[in-house]
């Protein structure tokens, strides 16, 4: 039998961990909605945040956290020549051709990290990854506390670039109708390399959080990519708030199927829900409340 | 038209057919020439072409991206596994069996994967592809992590060899079938556009359920011969996504949309993967890699690479154009 306390503190644990998940869905929704493209590596570069804040402390002592800019900006850098050698040529062949060379590039990171980081599992050992900040029979991790408000700070961020900038503007004009947008003189092109550097920027930030919170391995990009994207279609496109809904929801329901199915259920739970509402309502169950 | 000219119309309009017919029978006798490493290298080259040419009907007849192979190819093998360990049924009837599982898994998957087109589909497969890799590893009755064992000694590789033969027959026909006449058309249409389909009477969901049953059909058939081979089989390997990559590669590289394109690729990742046996991240990465070139530089893949070459030298044309 499952006692209370163990029920409540993977109640929080989830709705923390939720939060995390609501940054990384957001990588990977922002450029779904502008770009019509399923980013099929957003789970691989995960990976590339956990491994760089995993060898940042390994190699300079650099706290993770305090290296979370310098990811976040690495990450928007690194993205604008994939996107504009590989990606961007393959727009007008439809939405298919781009996805699979992000298939493409998701098969050779993964096997890039393995011959150079081996198949370990790895995890970031920092001072307060492994404490938790305890209250009665209540305990949660320091580090899913520092990685929810960071996540939250993230996602409110862009909620406020997307709903009150220029570029915000342009931006959302760009999904609704690239071509009228062109027309009223939004340079498109533009703003669709800087989605989709803002959505690795997403995953570099998330990916850095998620290794800090959990052990992860060179094949954890595809669990990480079906998980965000199960937010994604839970959240519906085009809404922040949505997505930081669903997000916790996922997150807790992960925790919830943890404890009571056993761990190597958890990630199955997403899948699960991925699944169902695809099955049932596939405009996502909070869609058309922008 | 005297009957000589209609013998000659009826041999060249069925030359395909004939090549394809000379192809298998000599598939057929070949095991009995190679030597063991020759027919171990066919026997991969088979099973491989088998799941090209199912997901080419996908990928390439329907416009269905499909990165679900492992769960055609996982269910395939368990199915056989199991009913081999737990009954008497002759080969033939367990092999049928296992692929009338991979098209019920399609099928019952069809409500979450075909309700939305194109992009959901794709993420869909590939999380039906992990939920039964999750499952598979975290169900004691079904072996868990470590698998199951075939109780019985499998065919020795001849017998191994012609059960590839026939199904690589099977699966050339279902290719054949949905390249000509009335199927055709009706996939040409869904895929081009599947709204003006739609309007024009085309019953998108059947044809595309259709199609999916048939190639997680063909692709659990190709998994169980795949677990016969190997005697005992584990979750990690049969519902690997590197079955996914690999049938996806295979295609894109040869040459979406044509007939040698699946082959060719086949051939290639076939090849380079017994070339680089002992360093198979190296082959995966470098196959990833050779598709992302693919999709930016040939988009019809080394097979309109070649012809758009032959084109180009083929001797006598070069001063017309």
């Amino acid at each position: 039998m499952i006692g209370p306390e163990a029920i409540a503190n993977s109640l929080i644990a989830g709705v923390l961990l939720g939060g995390m998940f609501a940054l990384t869905a957001l990588g990977l929704s922002l450029v779904l909605g502008v770009l019509r493209l399923v980013n099929l590596a957003h789970g691989d570069f995960l990976v590339v945040g956990a491994y760089g804040g995993f060898y940042l402390l390994a190699l300079t002592g650099l706290d993770p956290l305090l290296g979370l800019p310098v990811v976040a900006v690495a990450f928007a850098l690194l993205a604008c020549p994939i996107y504009l050698w590989l990606v961007r040529p393959l727009m007008a062949r439809g939405v298919e051709a781009p996805m699979m060379t992000m298939f493409g590039i998701s098969v050779v990171l993964q096997n890039v990290f393995l011959l150079a980081f081996s198949a370990n599992t790895r995890s970031i050992e920092t001072s307060y990854s492994a404490r938790a900040w305890t209250l009665g029979p209540i305990s949660i991790g320091w580090m899913y506390l520092i990685g929810f408000s960071i996540s939250l700070v993230a996602v409110g961020a862009i909620h406020l670039l997307v709903s009150r900038t220029a570029f915000g503007r342009d931006l959302r004009a760009s999904a609704q109708d690239p071509v009228a947008a062109s027309i009223v003189g939004i340079n498109v092109a533009r703003v669709h390399t800087l989605t989709f550097a803002l959505g690795a920027a997403c995953a570099g930030v998330g990916g850095t959080l998620m290794g800090l919170a959990f052990s992860f391995t060179p094949a954890s990009g595809a669990a990480y990519l079906l998980n965000s994207f199960a937010v994604v279609v839970l959240g519906g496109l085009g809404s922040v708030f949505g997505t930081l809904v669903a997000g916790i929801a996922i997150g807790v329901l992960q925790s919830l199927g943890g404890v009571v199915l056993g761990d190597g259920y958890r990630d199955a739970v997403a899948l699960v829900v991925f699944l169902v509402v695809l099955a049932l309502r596939p405009q996502g169950l909070m869609a058309g409340r922008r | 038209m005297t009957l000589l000219a209609r013998i000659t119309d009826a041999v060249v309009g069925h030359h395909r057919a004939l090549v394809l017919g000379g192809v298998i029978g000599a598939l057929w006798i070949a095991p009995g020439y190679l030597g063991e490493y020759g027919a171990q290298i066919l026997f991969r080259f088979l099973i491989a072409l088998v799941l090209a040419e199912a997901w080419n009907l996908l990928g390439g007849y329907t416009g269905l991206v499909f990165l679900g192979t492992s769960s055609g190819v996982g269910i395939g093998g368990y199915v056989l596994v199991g009913l081999l360990n737990h009954s008497n049924l002759p080969l033939a009837i367990v092999i049928a069996l296992a692929a009338a599982a991979g098209a019920v898994l399609a099928a019952l998957a069809a409500p979450a994967l075909l309700r939305l087109r194109g992009l959901y589909f794709t993420v869909g497969t590939l999380a039906l592809a992990e939920i039964l890799r999750l499952l598979m590893i975290n169900s004691d009755r079904l072996g868990g992590a470590t698998g199951l064992v075939l109780d019985r000694d499998p065919p020795e590789l001849p017998g191994l060899l012609h059960l590839a033969t026939a199904l690589f027959a099977v699966g050339a026909a279902a290719q054949w079938f949905v390249s000509r006449g009335h199927v055709s058309v009706l996939l040409r249409a869904i895929r081009d556009d599947e709204d003006a389909a739609r309007q024009l009477g085309v019953r998108a969901f059947r044809v595309k359920l259709s199609v999916l049953m048939a190639a997680m059909a063909l692709m659990a058939a190709a998994g169980s011969i795949q677990a016969l081979k190997l005697g005992a089989i584990e979750p990690y390997g049969m519902f690997g996504l590197r079955w996914s990559v690999d049938a996806l590669s295979m295609v894109i590289i040869g040459g979406i949309g044509s007939r040698a394109g699946p082959a060719i690729g086949t051939a290639i990742v076939v090849l380079s993967g017994e070339w680089l046996a002992d360093y198979p991240e190296v082959h995966l990465a470098m196959t990833g890699f050779l598709l992302v070139l693919v999709m930016r530089f040939a988009p019809r893949g080394l097979v309109g690479v070649g012809s758009a070459l032959w084109r180009r030298w083929r001797p006598g044309r070069a001063q017309t154009t």
